[in-house]
């Protein structure tokens, strides 16, 4: 770690520091060179964790290490005497030969070098001044002189950063030049390169204001959120699944939403910190005060039979504090779970008093309710249903999504009935259904539906069935039936009717309360029923009925049917029953895919059976009561859309009438929309959507659950202190309490962003100038604590958290400042010649090439290609993915679907993200699972990713699609073109030639097989255009392919 | 008599020479080697130019008898009752209730409801002394009882984790925290690869006949090490290797010609930008291109004589079943992967014990002893450590007609790579509950530490630094098993 370091004496060399002359004449300071030493060899035996220092004695507090110490042996000797190493203890035992007596003990890990003793010894030669632990102290923010016509920069940054290169002799680099400043400023503020118009646009924009009018375009696009949440949802483990055990879904996007839009609209840091730790405690929350709270129900969470309440109640609570103290804080307070800190002054008992602050957080330890684990609150939850407590929004995303595929699904029928007018067979077809179906929808009422008596009734299990004058059947238990019910197998009903001799599109089945059952839907005043339900038409004559196949089921009510924690609309698998409307009229209605007509003597199937009942559901689910079924010629509508009787026009049977058309949509809508797969499917997407509306996972406060130190972390071991909310002591103590007596998450989030909290804005400021520059100004930006790395700069690190706080934590501001130092406009190519002086670049003497993350690998491809969709939000997508990955997935059994629309195209922020098996294409190039709170990613260099821009689908389309849009230019331009746009500049005269003959080869292989041709260019889902030749354009996709492959591609320099 | 300590040193010299000095060591770095340890410059000094990842040891801490492993993890949690721990005394108390002196104030699963019923469960099953070494094996695996001269038995294995997922967690990572590396990671961290065109660390699947547990990716993560160092899972379905096979329409001559063209053009750029990185970048895609090469060939068991598949009863070779994936693993150390892992879902036997224990057995018990056997005749079993086991065993108590999660005590066994064979290590008390303090207690972390052991690793240097604290396998935990160490 010392290495790595810009110490004056590091950069003159070990041999001359060494020299007494020489190093006389270098100043120890305790936080850079001091510190650094003794914390990593030291502290562990020697500081804060009381239990581990046998010896009592504490090198880390200047009070006990010049006080005289009496050891074990009675030995009475003093660690420090300042100005004189040779009466001290500490440099006796640095030095000392015998293995008993010298420190560090011979077995210890850590070792210390000659350079380390010398730097010691001069320490205290120099007096052994301590200091606080710079990150412990107040930042200061230092006056920048004024340097009109002076000769330092008047940037802040820039001033910083060349007075430390100007003392080591060094010259900044150039700046970049202007297509690599306009790609790398795009890639860091917007995650997408600039397009061709925009890089010569820039170009051509001489004026001085043009880079700073730049900055300003990229910090008001709406992808700057994008690009800006990816850190943070790394930070708060931001995933769409549990990822304990069944790994089943969360419902969340709406918080992923909320960061975005929140850097978007650039909110105050503190602001968006507040709402998120506390969003739902601050007075008259807002809705999306509610959302950003899910912030608090990221943690991972287990519905596993025979896992432990207690137990995990207590993983929960130390994942919160593990989190929001490195996110916040950039402390490693998680340390002190199992015991005081080994390093920081962190106690154990100040993790259980930060804890203590989210123990109201609404949870359930075991998400499920088992009879060896009660939560009577989830009795009716199976794997499949979310994870309370959930609110209902409404979602821009889906309102638009919802609004377009109607509008497509309406223009799909208008087009069918249309062509049904131009054909006079067709019109002649509407003309007799018309005539047919007319007197049984044109009722008073308006109703569509046509009720049909019960023909016929059996059920098993001996249960009784009564019919009612209105139509409808009664179910009532045998006697003995609830004694022994859960004995019994499913009880099935078999219903027949009879029905009118007109073609029936969709039937309709009524579960109804009634008098009899208690007013409840059930007949054993049970909440609700968990049903299958199958049609079938049983001819005359024939020996059994026939299956009818459904183009879709849908309930006509709330009912509340999940699959893996997100709401199915479709009831083909099955109806579990609304809770809510136990005691209401529930319906479902069914639609075929071709109308059927039943004959006299044919009859109407309906069966339906109750599923098993599971043993831990007992209590909740029940068995039917009484149903009703009805039958109509006319289609199934769409929620929020009216019943189809209502606008067919009664009586408008001849082409000239006005009402014609209307007539023929209402025909070829029950007729023939549904039994074509793809308006299915476009029906099924708008059902999907739920007229925009959609649930998210937020925070509910509840009675705070008691908090105790854990002594070990052991969650069986009672015998701790209970705990108030407290921040950490040293840290401050407790804060102003808005509330008397317990302290909130809002007082909480207070005191984090309140401007006497030194490590808030600097945790952020440091993690932000990775962001930019690669690496933090202390590089271990999950750690400020001593374990830590002393900054490169750090008077430059406190300038700009001071400068934070002070500018109302604007962070759109803070970007600004950053991106418009030289620092970070400096040129990106090596200096060999630095390298032996700063292997790292921590000097800034250029910028740094840094590999795009993963998801920007991916927008990188599709923006460039033109296949992006650029639409912000919305749930997560489902790109391509290699088959089986989710083989191992259990309770429920899954298997990965595929988008099968432009979703495919969303950015990769928006990839579904299943904690367990992440992605291959993301877990391939280092996003982190989150699973944990993740400060910095991985940044790796594998064969895996290799293969992932050679192979993976969405890469191969992505080069097609690009290849395509080559087409458009003579074959000379083609080139030009594509490097304009993937890499931001034209090929040299080298790349052309090289590139040429690449895909002279290519072409002449693919002439040979012109099939393979074919097949490498119809890889993905958009559709492959006839005009273009398929061996032309697979050998243009053979270098579009090249170039996305490209190291220069995925980095940006 | 030549000087004792020769074969050891020559041993030493042997293993270092291959391990570390054959690989080019300029790419690494005088600063990392300088170094023992020092996981951020390892970090950004990424991979030599011939594509290996190298370990951060320079040399072994011990004598190195282990270079490879392949761990059998019964996913789930095998009974050790029924398998490897006979119980007379608990079969005598069978249906009676179990002694609450047993049980009182300790942790239980599922069966926490029945606290005031529990009752014993005895094993309907004989087991029979076997080999020379006379260890008692279960009749229900016929073809283990046949290695038992071969094997060490652990019967004194505990955990701290009771279910599933945190018991593999905390049998692969010695935590239950998550982004903690998994033991396979570490291996590849401190030992590097010795394959040039196969990953050094392989995960393989395959399923019991009922509804399994789910396993989860996480337990062949790297964590927080550097991601080369992680798990790489070979599909039973497709491509073994996510992304392996080129697109439609493209053969491997083509491909070749992309490789080509991209070195050509990645190394233009370096021209320009004296970018380092690139070198690797051209590196990575070399490399890729072999395991595109060897890869399929290395999965194709179909040229593997009948004799051999007939060893590990292999019905259709290559169709995911346990017994393939055996073969499998063979080839695979074979071409030098340091660590394969093979998880077979398919031991939570909470009911119906009496029957699915045994068909649990059948479906693993040929080709566990067919692996040490076909190890063994090769020669690779020497320097080829194998482990069978789950991640823990089942409670002596029945639950209904099964048996519930138990973490005071399992069994495992170990073959090759430098363990003792033919001894049983440590035992548990009478009814089979808890392990028994006697010197040969198995902890989780004291199986790491015996592993790492036989790797010529000591467990309490290898560490990575991570926000701020130097973190190992065993945590700060761990006792070598000297005495199953040969």
């Amino acid at each position: 770690m010392v290495a790595s370091r810009f110490l004056p004496f590091l950069l003159i060399g070990p041999s001359i520091l060494l020299g007494a002359s020489t190093a006389d004449a270098l100043r120890m300071e305790y936080n850079r060179d001091v510190r650094p030493i003794l914390s990593n060899a030291c502290f562990k035996c020697h500081g804060p964790d009381a239990a581990g220092n046998p010896s009592g004695l504490r090198l880390d507090v200047p009070e006990f290490a010049r006080a005289p110490h009496r050891s074990k042996t009675g030995r009475i000797t003093t660690a420090l005497v300042p100005g004189k190493p040779d009466a001290s203890e500490v440099w006796r035992r640095l030095i000392a030969k015998d293995e008993t007596t010298v420190m560090p003990p011979p077995n210890a890990l850590h070792q210390l070098s000659d350079r380390d003793r010398t730097v010691i010894r001069r320490w205290i030669e120099q007096g052994a001044h301590y200091q606080p632990h710079w990150a412990y102290a107040a930042p200061i923010k230092q006056a920048i002189p004024d340097s009109r016509g002076g000769s330092s920069p008047s940037h802040p940054i820039d001033f910083f950063i060349r007075a430390e290169l100007k003392a080591k002799d060094i010259e900044a680099a150039p700046p970049a030049d202007r297509r690599s400043l306009i790609r790398r400023l795009s890639l860091d503020l917007t995650g997408l390169p600039p397009t061709p118009v925009e890089t010569a646009t820039f170009l051509a924009d001489q004026r001085p204001a043009a880079y700073p009018d730049l900055v300003d375009r990229y910090l008001a696009s709406p992808h700057y959120g994008e690009r800006m949440a990816v850190p943070w949802l790394d930070l708060v483990r931001f995933a769409d699944s549990t990822g304990l055990h069944g790994d089943q879904l969360y419902n969340n996007f709406p918080y992923r939403d909320y960061v975005i839009a929140a850097f978007n609209r650039n909110k105050p840091f503190d602001q968006f910190t507040i709402e998120q730790i506390a969003g739902d405690l601050v007075p008259n929350a807002s809705t999306d005060q509610h959302v950003a709270s899910g912030f608090n129900r990221l943690n991972m969470v287990t519905r596993e039979g025979g896992a432990q309440v207690g137990e995990y109640l207590a993983k929960y609570a130390s994942d919160r504090v593990r989190t929001v103290s490195t996110v916040w804080l950039g402390s490693t307070l998680a340390c002190a779970e199992c015991h005081d800190h080994k390093y920081d002054p962190f106690t154990i008992r100040d993790f259980y008093a930060f804890a203590a602050y989210f123990a109201d957080v609404k949870q359930w330890g075991v998400y499920r309710h088992f009879v060896y684990t009660p939560e009577p609150e989830l009795t009716v939850h199976t794997d499949d249903y979310p994870f309370p407590p959930e609110i209902e929004i409404s979602s821009d995303f889906l309102k638009n999504r919802d609004a377009r595929l109607r509008a497509t699904f309406a223009r799909s029928l208008a087009t069918g009935g249309r062509a049904l007018l131009a054909d006079p067979d067709g019109a002649a077809a509407v003309q007799t259904w018309a005539r047919l179906v007319a007197p049984w929808i044109h009722t008073p009422s308006s109703d569509p539906w046509i009720p049909i008596p019960v023909d016929q009734a059996t059920s098993t299990n001996g249960v009784i069935t009564i019919p009612r004058p209105d139509g409808s059947v009664l179910f009532e238990n045998p006697p003995s039936y609830l004694d022994d019910k859960y004995k019994k197998p499913p009880t099935r009903h078999q219903l027949s009717f009879a029905t009118p001799e007109i073609p029936l599109a969709t039937v309709r089945i009524e579960f109804l309360p009634d008098i009899a059952h208690g007013g409840f839907v059930t007949r054993d005043r049970r909440d609700l029923f968990d049903i299958d339900i199958a049609l079938a038409v049983q001819r005359a004559g024939e020996a059994k009925p026939q299956a009818l196949a459904l183009a879709e089921a849908l309930a006509e009510c709330e009912t509340e049917n999940y699959f893996n924690g997100r709401r199915v609309m479709s009831l083909r698998d099955g109806w579990r029953s609304s809770v809510r409307l136990a005691r209401e009229p529930q319906a479902a209605v069914f639609q075929l895919p071709i109308p059927v007509t039943l004959a006299p003597g044919d009859r109407l199937v309906a069966t339906i059976t109750s599923k098993p009942v599971n043993f831990h559901q007992r209590a909740a689910l029940g068995e039917i009561g009484r149903i009703r079924v009805s039958v109509s010629p006319l289609s199934g509508s769409l929620p929020g859309e009216p019943a189809d009787s209502v606008r067919f026009p009664a009586g408008a049977l001849t082409p000239a009438d006005a009402g014609f058309e209307q007539t023929a949509v209402a025909y070829f809508r029950a007729n023939a929309a549904f039994s074509d797969s793809e308006r299915v499917q476009v029906f099924r997407d708008i059902l999907d959507c739920r007229e925009g509306r959609t649930s998210t996972m937020v925070t509910v406060a509840q009675e705070p659950r008691v908090t105790r130190v854990l002594p070990r972390g052991n969650w069986q071991n009672e015998s701790g202190d209970v705990v108030d909310p407290s921040p950490p002591k040293f840290l401050g103590g407790i804060p102003t309490a808005e509330s008397q007596g317990r302290g909130t998450r809002l007082d909480l989030a207070r005191w984090i962003v309140s401007p006497t909290n030194p490590l808030t804005a600097r945790t952020f400021v440091n993690r932000l100038w990775k962001q930019f520059f690669g690496t933090g100004l202390s590089s271990a930006v999950e750690d400020l604590g001593l374990q830590g790395e002393y900054p490169s700069h750090p008077e430059l690190l406190d300038w700009l958290a001071v400068e934070f706080m002070e500018s109302g934590w604007n962070v759109k501001s803070l970007v600004r400042l950053i991106v418009t130092s030289q620092t970070y406009q400096q040129s990106a190519r090596e200096r060999p010649e630095l390298r032996p002086l700063d292997p790292q670049n921590r000097l800034l003497a250029r910028q740094n090439a840094r590999r795009l993350d993963a998801e920007f690998i991916r927008d990188h491809a599709l923006f460039t290609s033109g296949l992006l969709r650029p639409e912000l939000g919305g749930p997560s997508a489902f790109p391509y993915q290699p088959e089986g990955y989710y083989a191992q997935l259990n309770f429920p059994i899954r298997e990965y679907v595929a988008d099968h629309d432009d979703r495919q195209y969303r950015r990769g922020l928006y990839t579904h993200r299943q904690r367990t098996f992440l992605h291959p294409m993301l877990a391939n190039f280092d996003a982190p699972s989150r699973e944990e709170c993740t400060p910095a990613r991985n940044v790796s260099n594998t064969p895996q990713q290799a293969l992932t821009l050679l192979n993976d689908p969405s890469f191969v389309e992505a080069a097609r699609a690009l290849a395509e849009q080559l087409q458009a230019y003579p074959q000379t331009e083609r080139l030009n073109q594509a490097f304009e746009r993937v890499l931001t500049r034209p090929p040299s005269d080298a790349e052309r030639a090289s590139l040429e003959k690449f895909h002279a080869a290519q072409l002449a292989a693919f002439r040979e097989r012109p099939d393979d041709a074919r097949k490498f260019t119809a890889i993905g889902l958009l559709p492959v255009k006839a005009e273009h030749d398929a061996v032309e354009l697979a050998a243009w996709t053979a270098v579009t392919r090249a170039l996305f492959n490209l190291n220069e591609t995925i980095t940006r320099y | 008599m030549i000087d004792p300590l020769h074969h050891v040193r020559q041993r030493q010299v042997a293993w270092s020479r291959r391990t570390f000095l054959g690989q080019s060591a300029q790419a690494i770095g005088a600063l990392a080697l300088g170094s023992l340890l020092n996981p951020r410059l390892l970090a950004s000094a990424g991979p030599s130019t011939d594509g290996k990842w190298r370990g951060v040891l320079r040399s072994p801490h011990f004598l190195p008898r282990a270079k490879r492993i392949i761990q059998l993890s019964m996913a789930g949690g095998p009974s050790h009752l029924e398998t490897f721990d006979p119980k007379p005394r608990l079969n005598a108390l069978h249906g009676q209730p179990f002694p609450e002196s047993f049980t009182k104030g300790q942790q239980l699963a599922q069966l926490q409801h029945e606290r005031d019923g529990l009752r014993a469960r005895g094993s309907p099953f004989a087991f029979t002394r076997c080999g020379l070494s006379g260890q008692m094996i279960c009749d229900l695996l016929p073809h283990t009882q046949t290695i038992a001269d071969d094997i060490c038995i652990v019967r004194s294995m505990h955990t701290e984790q009771i279910n599933h997922d945190p018991a593999h967690a905390f049998m692969n990572a010695g935590s239950i925290t998550k982004g903690r590396p998994s033991f396979g990671s570490w291996t590849l961290y401190g030992l590097g690869a010795e394959a040039d065109n196969l990953p050094g660390y392989i995960v393989l699947m395959s399923n019991g006949p009922g509804n399994d547990q789910p396993i989860s990716a996480r337990q062949w993560s790297a964590g927080f090490l550097p991601s080369q160092f992680q798990g790489v899972q070979f599909q039973s379905k497709g491509t073994p290797v996510h992304y392996l096979g080129n697109p439609d329409g493209i053969c491997q001559s083509m491909q070749r010609q992309l490789i080509d063209e991209l070195a050509v053009l990645n190394g233009l750029s370096a021209e320009k930008t004296l970018d380092s990185e690139v070198q690797t970048r051209i590196a990575q895609y070399e490399l890729a291109f072999k395991m595109q090469s060897s890869v399929p060939e290395l999965a194709d068991l179909s040229k593997e004589p009948q004799s051999t598949l007939d060893l590990y009863g292999i019905k259709n070779p290559g169709d995911g079943s346990f017994a393939s994936n055996c073969l499998l693993a063979r080839r695979l150390v074979e071409r030098g992967v340091r660590f394969v892992q093979l998880y077979h879902r398919g031991w939570d036997h909470h009911s119906n014990i009496d029957a699915n224990l045994p068909a649990a057995c059948k479906l693993v018990d040929q080709a566990s002893a067919a692996l040490v056997k076909d190890l063994k005749r090769r020669g690779l079993l020497d320097d080829t450590l194998v482990i069978w086991g789950g991640e823990f065993g089942r409670t002596p108590m029945g639950q209904g007609s099964g048996r519930d999660h138990h973490i005071n005590a399992f069994s495992i066994w170990m073959a090759g790579g430098g363990i003792r064979p033919g001894i049983t290590w440590g035992s548990t008390d009478e009814l089979g509950y808890r392990y028994l303090d006697d010197g040969q207690q198995m902890h989780v972390h004291d199986l790491h530490a015996t592993l790492l052991a036989a790797f010529g690793i000591d467990h309490e240097r290898l560490t990575y630094r991570y926000q701020g604290r130097d973190f190992r396998l065993t945590d700060v935990h761990g006792k070598i098993a000297r005495g199953i160490l040969r």
